[in-house]
Protein backbone atom coordinates (compact mmCIF):
# COMPACT_ATOMS: atom_id res chain seq x y z
CA UNK A 1 0.00 0.00 0.00
CA UNK A 2 1.60 3.32 -1.55
CA UNK A 3 1.74 5.62 2.12
CA UNK A 4 0.94 9.21 0.40
CA UNK A 5 0.50 11.29 3.26
CA UNK A 6 2.01 14.48 2.45
CA UNK A 7 0.26 15.31 -0.95
CA UNK A 8 -1.46 18.19 -0.70
CA UNK A 9 -5.28 18.09 -1.56
CA UNK A 10 -7.24 21.14 -2.52
CA UNK A 11 -10.62 19.79 -1.58
CA UNK A 12 -9.43 18.78 2.00
CA UNK A 13 -7.53 22.35 3.10
CA UNK A 14 -11.66 23.27 2.30
CA UNK A 15 -12.71 20.54 4.28
CA UNK A 16 -9.96 20.89 6.76
CA UNK A 17 -9.47 23.91 8.23
CA UNK A 18 -6.54 24.96 11.16
CA UNK A 19 -8.48 23.85 14.42
CA UNK A 20 -7.80 26.80 17.01
CA UNK A 21 -4.88 25.70 18.95
CA UNK A 22 -3.69 22.94 16.91
CA UNK A 23 -0.54 24.94 15.49
CA UNK A 24 1.13 25.35 18.38
CA UNK A 25 0.50 22.17 19.92
CA UNK A 26 1.46 20.37 16.84
CA UNK A 27 4.98 22.61 17.51
CA UNK A 28 5.16 21.95 21.14
CA UNK A 29 4.29 17.74 20.34
CA UNK A 30 7.07 17.66 17.69
CA UNK A 31 9.24 19.13 20.39
CA UNK A 32 8.78 16.01 22.75
CA UNK A 33 6.31 18.45 24.96
CA UNK A 34 3.33 15.55 26.23
CA UNK A 35 0.89 18.01 27.08
CA UNK A 36 0.84 18.58 23.87
CA UNK A 37 0.68 15.65 22.23
CA UNK A 38 -2.58 14.86 24.42
CA UNK A 39 -4.10 18.38 23.16
CA UNK A 40 -3.97 17.22 19.44
CA UNK A 41 -5.92 13.93 20.87
CA UNK A 42 -8.23 16.07 22.47
CA UNK A 43 -8.47 17.50 19.49
CA UNK A 44 -8.51 15.05 16.77
CA UNK A 45 -10.08 11.74 18.57
CA UNK A 46 -13.99 12.54 17.72
CA UNK A 47 -12.87 12.57 14.23
CA UNK A 48 -10.37 9.47 14.06
CA UNK A 49 -12.71 7.34 16.24
CA UNK A 50 -16.06 8.06 13.73
CA UNK A 51 -13.90 7.02 10.60
CA UNK A 52 -12.35 4.43 12.38
CA UNK A 53 -16.10 3.54 13.35
CA UNK A 54 -17.52 3.66 9.93
CA UNK A 55 -14.75 2.03 7.76
CA UNK A 56 -14.81 -0.93 10.48
CA UNK A 57 -18.55 -1.08 11.66
CA UNK A 58 -17.76 -2.14 15.01
CA UNK A 59 -16.88 -0.35 18.11
CA UNK A 60 -14.32 -2.44 19.67
CA UNK A 61 -12.15 -2.52 16.35
CA UNK A 62 -12.54 1.21 16.24
CA UNK A 63 -11.29 1.78 19.75
CA UNK A 64 -8.19 -0.49 18.78
CA UNK A 65 -7.64 1.54 15.60
CA UNK A 66 -7.81 4.96 17.24
CA UNK A 67 -5.02 3.70 20.05
CA UNK A 68 -3.12 2.58 17.08
CA UNK A 69 -3.42 5.60 14.77
CA UNK A 70 -2.35 7.63 17.45
CA UNK A 71 0.55 5.82 18.69
CA UNK A 72 1.12 5.81 14.93
CA UNK A 73 0.90 9.87 15.05
CA UNK A 74 3.37 9.86 18.00
CA UNK A 75 6.01 7.96 16.37
CA UNK A 76 5.76 9.49 12.86
CA UNK A 77 4.69 13.38 13.83
CA UNK A 78 7.98 14.78 13.21
CA UNK A 79 7.68 13.49 9.44
CA UNK A 80 4.42 16.05 9.44
CA UNK A 81 5.96 19.04 6.82
CA UNK A 82 2.44 20.89 6.81
CA UNK A 83 1.97 20.28 2.84
CA UNK A 84 -1.59 19.39 3.74
CA UNK A 85 -3.83 20.24 6.31
CA UNK A 86 -3.05 18.19 9.72
CA UNK A 87 -6.03 16.79 9.55
CA UNK A 88 -5.53 15.53 6.17
CA UNK A 89 -2.57 14.05 7.09
CA UNK A 90 -3.92 12.44 10.36
CA UNK A 91 -7.29 10.81 8.15
CA UNK A 92 -5.17 9.59 5.59
CA UNK A 93 -2.98 7.94 8.24
CA UNK A 94 -5.84 6.28 9.39
CA UNK A 95 -7.47 5.69 6.68
CA UNK A 96 -3.68 3.21 5.65
CA UNK A 97 -3.67 1.41 8.98
CA UNK A 98 -7.50 0.89 9.07
CA UNK A 99 -7.42 -0.90 5.08
CA UNK A 100 -3.41 -2.41 6.17
CA UNK A 101 -5.92 -3.69 9.17
CA UNK A 102 -8.37 -4.72 6.93
CA UNK A 103 -6.21 -6.73 5.03
CA UNK A 104 -4.41 -8.43 7.87
CA UNK A 105 -7.75 -9.91 8.41
CA UNK A 106 -8.16 -11.50 5.39
CA UNK A 107 -8.44 -9.69 2.59
CA UNK A 108 -5.15 -9.80 1.83
CA UNK A 109 -4.77 -12.46 -0.59
CA UNK A 110 -7.74 -10.99 -2.30
CA UNK A 111 -7.97 -8.09 -4.08
CA UNK A 112 -10.31 -5.13 -2.40
CA UNK A 113 -11.92 -5.22 -5.88
CA UNK A 114 -13.39 -8.47 -5.96
CA UNK A 115 -13.78 -8.74 -2.38
CA UNK A 116 -16.07 -5.39 -1.86
CA UNK A 117 -18.29 -6.51 -4.16
CA UNK A 118 -21.35 -7.70 -1.95
CA UNK A 119 -23.80 -10.37 -2.77
CA UNK A 120 -26.42 -10.23 -4.67
CA UNK A 121 -29.03 -9.98 -2.31
CA UNK A 122 -27.18 -6.77 -0.54
CA UNK A 123 -26.60 -5.16 -4.25
CA UNK A 124 -29.48 -2.45 -4.55
CA UNK A 125 -32.09 -3.35 -6.67
CA UNK A 126 -32.22 -1.83 -10.36
CA UNK A 127 -35.64 -1.49 -11.73
CA UNK A 128 -35.85 0.86 -14.57
CA UNK A 129 -39.15 2.66 -15.29
CA UNK A 130 -40.51 1.77 -12.21
CA UNK A 131 -41.32 4.93 -9.68
CA UNK A 132 -41.18 4.60 -6.39
CA UNK A 133 -41.71 7.29 -3.27
CA UNK A 134 -38.88 10.02 -3.52
CA UNK A 135 -36.97 10.72 -0.11
CA UNK A 136 -38.98 13.19 1.71
CA UNK A 137 -36.15 15.57 1.81
CA UNK A 138 -35.66 15.53 5.67
CA UNK A 139 -33.06 12.60 6.10
CA UNK A 140 -30.80 14.19 8.96
CA UNK A 141 -27.39 12.87 9.70
CA UNK A 142 -28.71 10.31 12.59
CA UNK A 143 -30.90 8.61 9.80
CA UNK A 144 -28.01 8.59 6.79
CA UNK A 145 -25.45 7.43 9.53
CA UNK A 146 -27.42 5.17 10.79
CA UNK A 147 -28.63 3.47 7.10
CA UNK A 148 -24.19 4.02 6.26
CA UNK A 149 -24.10 1.45 8.87
CA UNK A 150 -26.07 -1.49 7.54
CA UNK A 151 -24.44 -1.27 4.11
CA UNK A 152 -22.18 -4.07 2.73
CA UNK A 153 -18.65 -2.83 4.05
CA UNK A 154 -17.23 -2.38 0.39
CA UNK A 155 -19.81 -0.49 -1.02
CA UNK A 156 -19.39 1.56 2.76
CA UNK A 157 -15.72 1.94 2.48
CA UNK A 158 -15.73 3.81 -0.76
CA UNK A 159 -19.29 5.79 0.46
CA UNK A 160 -17.06 7.33 3.45
CA UNK A 161 -14.24 7.93 2.21
CA UNK A 162 -15.68 9.67 -1.16
CA UNK A 163 -19.17 11.39 0.26
CA UNK A 164 -17.75 11.64 3.58
CA UNK A 165 -13.87 12.21 3.74
CA UNK A 166 -13.49 13.83 0.01
CA UNK A 167 -11.15 11.79 -1.27
CA UNK A 168 -11.31 11.78 -5.23
CA UNK A 169 -11.95 8.33 -6.74
CA UNK A 170 -8.05 8.59 -8.09
CA UNK A 171 -7.23 8.23 -4.24
CA UNK A 172 -9.71 5.69 -3.68
CA UNK A 173 -9.01 3.71 -6.39
CA UNK A 174 -4.76 3.55 -5.19
CA UNK A 175 -5.82 3.18 -1.14
CA UNK A 176 -8.67 0.23 -2.44
CA UNK A 177 -6.06 -1.14 -5.33
CA UNK A 178 -8.89 -1.34 -7.45
CA UNK A 179 -9.58 0.73 -10.95
CA UNK A 180 -11.18 4.47 -10.56
CA UNK A 181 -13.88 2.70 -12.81
CA UNK A 182 -14.59 0.16 -9.84
CA UNK A 183 -14.97 2.63 -7.06
CA UNK A 184 -17.35 5.12 -9.17
CA UNK A 185 -19.44 2.30 -9.79
CA UNK A 186 -18.98 1.00 -5.70
CA UNK A 187 -20.29 4.75 -4.79
CA UNK A 188 -22.80 4.68 -7.48
CA UNK A 189 -24.04 1.55 -5.84
CA UNK A 190 -23.41 2.64 -2.56
CA UNK A 191 -25.75 5.76 -3.22
CA UNK A 192 -28.41 3.88 -4.55
CA UNK A 193 -28.71 0.98 -1.86
CA UNK A 194 -28.74 3.99 0.93
CA UNK A 195 -32.12 5.32 -1.31
CA UNK A 196 -33.26 2.28 -0.61
CA UNK A 197 -33.07 1.74 3.06
CA UNK A 198 -33.52 5.02 3.34
CA UNK A 199 -37.08 4.75 1.77
CA UNK A 200 -37.33 1.71 3.69
CA UNK A 201 -36.86 3.71 6.91
CA UNK A 202 -39.44 6.40 5.53
CA UNK A 203 -42.24 4.30 4.87
CA UNK A 204 -42.04 2.35 8.14
CA UNK A 205 -41.64 5.82 9.80
CA UNK A 206 -45.49 6.31 8.04
CA UNK A 207 -47.10 3.36 8.70
CA UNK A 208 -45.89 3.40 12.54
CA UNK A 209 -47.36 6.72 12.41
CA UNK A 210 -50.87 5.63 10.81
CA UNK A 211 -51.01 2.97 13.66
CA UNK B 1 -18.10 16.55 -21.80
CA UNK B 2 -18.51 16.93 -25.42
CA UNK B 3 -19.65 12.74 -26.33
CA UNK B 4 -22.79 13.65 -24.27
CA UNK B 5 -23.60 17.17 -25.51
CA UNK B 6 -25.42 15.76 -28.24
CA UNK B 7 -26.91 12.14 -27.15
CA UNK B 8 -30.23 11.23 -26.88
CA UNK B 9 -30.65 9.49 -24.02
CA UNK B 10 -33.54 6.50 -22.90
CA UNK B 11 -34.03 7.05 -19.40
CA UNK B 12 -32.35 3.64 -18.62
CA UNK B 13 -29.52 4.43 -21.07
CA UNK B 14 -28.80 7.79 -18.51
CA UNK B 15 -29.60 5.61 -15.37
CA UNK B 16 -26.95 3.21 -16.90
CA UNK B 17 -24.86 6.28 -17.62
CA UNK B 18 -25.22 8.15 -14.01
CA UNK B 19 -21.89 6.71 -12.30
CA UNK B 20 -19.67 8.25 -14.87
CA UNK B 21 -22.14 11.29 -15.19
CA UNK B 22 -22.21 12.53 -11.77
CA UNK B 23 -18.18 12.49 -11.79
CA UNK B 24 -18.03 14.05 -13.67
CA UNK B 25 -20.65 17.24 -13.26
CA UNK B 26 -19.78 20.30 -11.57
CA UNK B 27 -19.78 19.66 -7.89
CA UNK B 28 -21.62 16.63 -8.50
CA UNK B 29 -24.64 18.76 -9.15
CA UNK B 30 -25.77 17.01 -12.02
CA UNK B 31 -29.73 18.50 -11.70
CA UNK B 32 -27.86 22.03 -12.53
CA UNK B 33 -26.11 21.21 -16.12
CA UNK B 34 -28.12 22.74 -18.29
CA UNK B 35 -27.31 19.87 -20.92
CA UNK B 36 -29.75 16.81 -19.06
CA UNK B 37 -32.45 19.51 -18.12
CA UNK B 38 -34.49 17.96 -21.43
CA UNK B 39 -33.49 13.69 -20.12
CA UNK B 40 -34.45 14.94 -16.87
CA UNK B 41 -37.55 16.52 -17.89
CA UNK B 42 -39.00 13.61 -19.95
CA UNK B 43 -37.91 10.78 -17.26
CA UNK B 44 -39.58 11.61 -14.27
CA UNK B 45 -38.26 8.50 -12.45
CA UNK B 46 -34.83 9.55 -13.31
CA UNK B 47 -34.87 12.86 -12.40
CA UNK B 48 -36.01 11.46 -9.11
CA UNK B 49 -33.52 9.34 -8.85
CA UNK B 50 -30.94 12.19 -9.30
CA UNK B 51 -32.18 15.07 -6.94
CA UNK B 52 -32.30 11.48 -3.97
CA UNK B 53 -28.88 11.18 -4.59
CA UNK B 54 -27.70 14.29 -4.98
CA UNK B 55 -29.65 14.67 -1.62
CA UNK B 56 -27.77 11.69 -0.18
CA UNK B 57 -24.40 12.87 -1.16
CA UNK B 58 -25.08 16.52 0.48
CA UNK B 59 -26.28 14.98 3.39
CA UNK B 60 -23.21 12.77 3.59
CA UNK B 61 -20.81 15.92 3.79
CA UNK B 62 -22.33 16.61 6.95
CA UNK B 63 -21.20 13.70 8.49
CA UNK B 64 -17.25 14.57 8.73
CA UNK B 65 -18.17 16.71 11.61
CA UNK B 66 -18.84 13.86 13.92
CA UNK B 67 -22.06 14.64 16.86
CA UNK B 68 -21.91 12.34 19.76
CA UNK B 69 -18.91 9.59 18.99
CA UNK B 70 -16.45 9.71 21.06
CA UNK B 71 -13.74 6.92 22.03
CA UNK B 72 -14.12 5.21 25.75
CA UNK B 73 -12.65 7.71 28.45
CA UNK B 74 -10.25 5.57 29.44
CA UNK B 75 -8.38 5.11 25.84
CA UNK B 76 -6.44 8.57 26.05
CA UNK B 77 -4.64 6.66 29.48
CA UNK B 78 -3.80 3.44 27.07
CA UNK B 79 -2.09 5.36 24.86
CA UNK B 80 -0.30 6.99 27.74
CA UNK B 81 0.98 3.81 28.89
CA UNK B 82 1.86 2.38 25.82
CA UNK B 83 4.10 5.25 24.95
CA UNK B 84 5.60 5.48 28.46
CA UNK B 85 6.31 2.06 28.14
CA UNK B 86 7.70 2.06 24.34
CA UNK B 87 9.60 5.23 25.51
CA UNK B 88 11.74 3.18 28.65
CA UNK B 89 12.81 0.65 26.02
CA UNK B 90 14.17 3.18 23.30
Amino acid sequence: MTQNNTTPVAGHFKRNPPIAGEADALERAKNGDPDAFSKLYALHKRRVYTLCLRMLGNVSEAEDMTQEAFLHLYRKLGSFRGESAFSTWLHRLTVNLVLMHLRKKGLQLVSLEETINPSEEDAPKRDFGSRDPRLSGSVDRVALERAVATLPPGYRLVFVLHDVEGYEHNEIAEMLECSTGNSKSQLHKARLKLREILRQNEHAALVQESK
Amino acid sequence: MPEHDEKRWTCEEFEKALPELFERAEGGKLSADPRFAAILRDCPQAAELVRDLEYIAETARMLLEPEGEAPSSDLWGKIEREISSKDSIQ
